[in-house]
């Protein structure tokens, strides 16, 4: 009987180890492990055996069945693993190929731009404030400090509305500055403020590929008492290297902004050359970035602030500027040109 | 405005040993913005006068000349085409390395040793407009004249700049940042900035423009005006003996320095005057005017000027004009001469005119007429009235040495209610330190203010006690007139660049938050980085046509008065149209298109102020399929990823831009916020639109408001549920809506976790005027497993009210 458990245990090994797919192998399984299969058969003849032979013979098929299944496992690895090397050899793709194309949505740059802006801002504690597209020429002119006739209503050309005029508010117009909100925000929450106003300004001019009548700008409004000019400085500092993600510096000079005394420019410097000097900063090393100043008591009172007791600084910057300073759009124009291919760049 | 430094450094000594960049820099960051700075030199380097010594012919070319040339070094053979060349005369020579533009026409070419049909030439002669001059050559000129330069009696050698005193630097300040500054548009103004900033000494005005005593008392000239306002103050002087001819060489210079053009003596005299001193001038033939008496008013109906442009202008009653004492327009006061009592050859006798000018009228006037000059971009800044007399005083001065013999025949005469006034202002030093961040000695206020020519009265005379400050009058014209007008004037001249940087504290109040803004942001994201929208940034206006296309009434627009084109004549009531627009511009190159727009709307509100809100637009345009169910379901999406509880309902009122069958009204609380629908077929076709488009447009604020409802978390059912499908054939017309709504009645157990519309098919094995309508169901409890019998009895259930619905069962034998 063992005679015939070993004879069976050579053959069923040999079948295994040239078993050379896992088809082949499972027929080898059958061949020796199945019901009818040849180590079940080894069993046939035991209910003729004494109880002691029985038991022996049991245990030594359990034994060969234990080892062949472990056999059988054993080679089915090696099968796997001689499959994966072969696939290994075998496959190929085109990496060159393009992947396939997964559609995507943008948001506008300018409205990326702002956000970021916003963001900022909110970190160093503004409060981002909206205000009315159509104003009236008090808050836009007159409670700015900028009176009928004077020269600088002439530099901005104004849009004015069809619509009767107010009798202390005057006509409609669509602003040309964001700067309305100073005063609009100071008569609603007084001093102190922190505030930003971003939004959409227009001005009537013809287009052209840096001028355009509808852009935006960002107006910042900071008062309180002892409010100075280095904390505009520190302020705008750290805003510009946080935007631009590297060390930038500001420079101011004198400025004329009927809204403002004094009245400064804020120049930062250039981010195409860090300052070295290049075409773009005409060899200065700054960029015009901004006007900006303190506000003119004759706002504040507007704003009904008391001049004597509170002081503070405000800005406006053009964010179409910035937006195409820093992608290097060249034509204004193409931001509000609709063109899918642009806009899908974004 | 064009600055010379030359000019300027007849008041005060500017710095040597800093470059012209330097100079520039220090105005731009004291003064005013300097845009650019322009060395005359340099244009005329490697350029001497040269002598001709000798002249012949070149052996070889008939036109041509071989001339030997005292450069002043050496003598050196040109060969020169020159027809007027003389022995004896005086040339602009350009030795080689010099750069000349050939004929005056095209690109710079630099000077090289060269050789002419075999004969050495040693650089060349130049005409007038090779070297940016005069031209002597008329177009059509058969033969070439050289420029003959022997009037300037100079040694040969001498560099051309300095004989033709072009070594002058030249500032280009950028006039918008002289706009509140009327006292910098001439040059003493800039001098006397640049006195203060360089810490030197200025030429005190009173000792350059010394008074001139009049020569006899002949003449009277008399001014009469007729309105106060319009001219506060008329200066006037009246000479005899002028002689009209070029003036002077170095006179020519400082004009063209400073952008102007010489004309002659008198009018070169006027100009010099008022780029001097920044007060405009004029002058009349006194002969053709033929009286000493002007009258100052302002102009009739129906009158006209020919002015010295030879421009015939219909002046308007708000007009400000000089006229003889007949009435006849002599002049647009402020802003240009007429052409007939102007300086011509044979004027020998002037009526001197300084005035000055209201500055709104003038402004008006100017901009009515469209004729801005210099002197009215000056009168419109609002000048000093003290000036009018200096410059008539400092007008004799040059008449006279210009033509020496010319008298003045009156007194110098003043008109006008004019009289100086005394403006003092209270300076606090420590304003000046807190509004500055700067901390500045009160001695460097006082130092500062002092060199800009404002008078200091300080009586404790302490560190911190109070100033009174006297504005000169050349800055009290409205410029300076507060504290902080002076804290301006200490802050640029010490150098805002002294002025550290400081971070304000953060405020102990948190800032208010601005959810509706915050939302917008989320908005953008939700449309375009989970949708797969694309935004585009539209004008806020249409135009007439564009708005009829879209079927919107035009009564209901808000107009703009003073539009830029037609195409932007009405402030948008829905950004529907112009997102059609873009639509249309992008159909041939991206027939597929998802678009959004979130931005202001602009209605009537029949008050004063309009009714601002903002509103979200939304397009899909496919090229054949009608996009309504995927625009549908965007907005779901969009709404539940916003967090909006909402119901679609179909639109009571369909917008006219609408399809008005195919249109849902987006509900939240109950109330309209917005619709949903397929572009209108009118509007479609007059947009000039191809293929399929859905559009949705909600207000944003009321969006913004409902956004964030609570969301409740759902535990995830423990028991399992079933599932199966049925499919439905219904008649075209039934609607899904009322089959789910079957459906879910017939569920009386309560058994269905949901319910869901998987397919709607037409065509191939159904009928004509047939749909088949498929559904998953799922059948879920809480709280126990469901067994077979229930989900059979569902099942039949659901078959017979879907039958009762008008519906057939295919197979459904088989299925139950």
């Amino acid at each position: 009987m063992n005679s015939n458990i070993s004879q069976l245990k050579e053959e069923a090994l040999a079948a295994i180890a040239s078993a050379s797919s896992l088809d082949a192998l499972k027929e080898v399984e059958r061949e020796f492990l199945g019901k009818k299969g040849k180590v079940t058969g080894l069993l046939k003849g035991v209910k003729d055996l004494s109880i002691e032979e029985k038991k022996s013979t049991g245990k030594a098929v359990n034994v060969l069945k234990n080892e062949l299944n472990e056999a059988l496992q054993v080679q089915a690895r090696k099968i796997e693993k001689e499959q994966i090397e072969k696939a290994l050899k075998e496959d190929w793709i085109d990496l060159t190929a393009p992947g396939k194309e997964f559609e995507r949505g943008h948001i506008h740059p300018l409205y990326q731009a702002q956000e970021e802006v916003e963001r900022i801002f909110g970190e160093m504690g503004f409060t981002v404030v909206d205000g009315p597209e159509i104003e009236s020429e008090f808050y836009n002119f007159d409670g700015l400090n900028i009176p009928a006739d004077h020269p600088a209503r002439d530099m901005q050309d104004t849009f004015f509305l069809d619509a009767p005029a107010d009798e202390t508010e005057g006509r409609l117009v669509l602003r040309t500055q964001t700067s309305p909100n100073q005063i609009r925000a100071m008569q609603k929450w007084g001093a102190p403020l922190r505030i930003i106003v971003p939004g959409r300004v227009f001005r009537n001019e013809a287009l052209d590929a840096t001028h355009e009548h509808t852009f935006d700008q960002v107006e910042g409004l900071l008062i309180d008492e002892n409010i100075s000019l280095a904390d505009l400085k520190g302020v705008m500092t750290e805003f510009l290297t946080r935007l631009f993600k590297k060390e930038m510096k500001v420079r101011f000079r004198p400025g004329y902004f009927p809204f403002v005394e004094p009245g400064l420019e804020l120049d930062m410097s250039c981010v195409f050359c860090d300052g070295k000097g290049c075409r773009i900063c005409k060899n200065t090393g700054y960029i015009e970035f901004m006007g900006c100043g303190m506000v003119h008591p004759n706002v504040l009172r507007a704003g009904k602030v008391d001049p004597e007791k509170y002081q503070g600084w405000a800005f406006g910057f053009g964010l179409t500027r910035l937006v195409m300073m820093r992608y290097g759009i060249t034509d204004i124009r193409h931001l509000t040109s609709g063109d899918l291919r642009i806009l899908k760049q974004f | 405005m064009d600055l010379s430094l030359s000019w300027i450094s007849d008041f005060t000594k500017v710095p040597t040993g800093i470059s012209a960049k330097e100079l520039g820099h220090a105005i731009t960051l004291h003064t005013a913005e300097v845009e650019g700075a322009h060395s005359q030199k340099e244009s005329y380097e490697n350029m001497v006068i040269g002598k001709v010594l000798e002249l012949k012919k070149h052996p070889d070319a008939d036109r041509l000349n071989l001339t030997k040339v005292d450069t002043g070094k050496e003598q050196v053979q040109i060969v020169c085409g020159g027809q007027n060349l003389k022995e004896g005369m005086l040339v602009a020579l350009a030795l080689p390395g010099a750069k000349v533009r050939w004929h005056g026409e095209g690109d710079l070419v630099e000077m090289k040793l060269t050789k002419i049909r075999g004969e050495e030439s040693y650089g060349m002669i130049c005409a007038g407009e090779e070297i940016g001059l005069e031209t002597d050559n008329p177009e059509g000129a058969t033969e070439v004249r050289i420029k003959d330069l022997s009037h300037l009696n100079v040694e040969p050698g001498t560099p051309l700049a300095e004989a033709l005193e072009k070594n002058d630097i030249v500032f280009d300040i950028d006039n918008k940042s002289l706009t509140h500054r009327p006292d910098l548009w001439g040059h003493y103004g800039f001098a006397r900035e640049l006195s203060t900033i360089f810490k030197s000494d200025l030429t005190p005005l009173s000792e350059w423009v010394p008074t001139q005593a009049p020569d006899s008392k002949e003449a009277q000239p008399m001014a009469s005006i007729e309105n106060d306002e319009l001219c506060p103050r008329f200066s006037m002087a009246i000479m005899d003996g002028v002689e009209i001819k070029p003036s002077p060489q170095w006179m020519q210079a400082r004009l063209e320095a400073a952008g102007m053009n010489a004309i002659n003596n008198i009018v070169d005299i006027t100009n010099y005057v008022m780029l001097e001193l920044g007060q405009p001038m004029h002058a009349y033939d006194r002969q053709v005017v033929d009286s000493d008496k002007l009258v100052v008013r302002y102009a009739k109906e129906g009158e006209t000027l020919t002015t010295l442009d030879e421009q015939e202008h219909a002046l308007h009653p708000e007009d400000p004009i000089v006229t003889d004492p007949n009435g006849e327009p002599l002049g647009l006061a402020g802003i240009k001469g007429g052409l007939k009592s102007g300086i011509n050859d044979e004027t020998s006798q002037v009526i001197l005119e300084a005035a000055n000018w209201h500055p709104i009228k003038v402004r008006r006037a100017s901009t009515r007429i469209g004729l801005r000059t210099d002197a009215s971009k000056r009168f419109e800044k609002g000048l000093d009235a003290k000036m009018t007399e200096v410059a008539i005083h400092r007008a004799i001065a040059l008449i006279k040495e210009l033509c020496p013999n010319a008298k003045l025949i009156s007194e110098i005469q003043n008109f006008g209610s004019w009289q100086e006034k005394d403006l003092q202002i209270e300076l606090r030093p420590k304003k000046v330190r807190s509004m500055l961040g700067l901390n500045i000695s009160k001695a460097r206020m006082v130092e500062i203010l002092t060199k800009l020519a404002f008078h200091i009265e300080d009586k404790e005379n302490t560190e911190d006690s109070l100033m009174l400050v006297s504005v000169p009058s050349h800055r009290a014209t409205g410029d300076v007139s507060l504290e902080e007008d002076l804290i301006e004037e200490i802050g640029r001249i010490e150098g805002y660049d002294q002025i550290p940087e400081i971070l304000p504290a953060l405020p102990i109040n948190l800032p208010k938050e601005n959810r509706e803004r915050r939302l917008k942001h989320d908005m953008r994201r939700i449309l375009a980085h989970q949708l797969k929208f694309i935004e585009t940034l539209n004008y806020s206006f249409y135009s007439k046509n564009r708005l009829e296309s879209c079927g919107l009434d035009e009564e209901e627009h808000i107009r703009v008065k003073n539009y830029l084109s037609k195409d932007q004549t009405h402030m948008r009531l829905s950004l529907v149209p112009n997102l059609l627009e873009v639509s249309r511009k992008n159909e041939k190159r991206f027939p597929a298109q998802s678009l959004f727009e979130i931005g202001h709307i602009y209605e009537k509100s029949g008050e004063y102020m309009p009714k601002e809100s903002k509103s979200l637009g939304l397009l899909i345009r496919r090229d054949k399929e009608n996009p309504f169910y995927e625009m549908k379901g965007a907005v779901e999406a969009m709404l539940s990823l916003f967090q909006v509880a909402f119901k679609l309902l179909p639109s009571r009122q369909a917008s006219p831009m609408a399809h008005p069958k195919m249109s849902l009204d987006v509900l939240v609380r109950g109330k309209s916020i917005g619709s949903l629908y397929v572009l209108h077929p009118a509007a479609h076709k007059a947009m000039d639109l191809t293929g399929e488009i859905a559009i949705a447009e909600l207000n944003f604020n009321a969006l913004a408001t409902a956004a964030g409802s609570e969301q409740k978390f759902k535990e995830p059912n423990k028991f399992p549920g079933m599932e199966f499908d049925v499919s439905v054939l219904v008649p075209e017309k039934k609607e899904v809506g009322s089959l789910l709504k079957a459906i879910k009645k017939a569920d009386k157990g309560k058994l269905l976790s949901s319910v869901k519309c998987t397919n709607i098919y037409r065509g191939k094995n159904l009928k004509e005027g047939e749909k088949s309508v498929s559904f998953k169901l799922t059948l879920q409890k809480e709280d126990r497993t469901l067994t077979q019998e229930e989900s059979q009895v569902l099942q039949s259930e659901v078959f017979l009210a879907l039958e009762t619905e008008g519906g057939t069962i295919p197979g459904k034998e088989l299925l139950s």
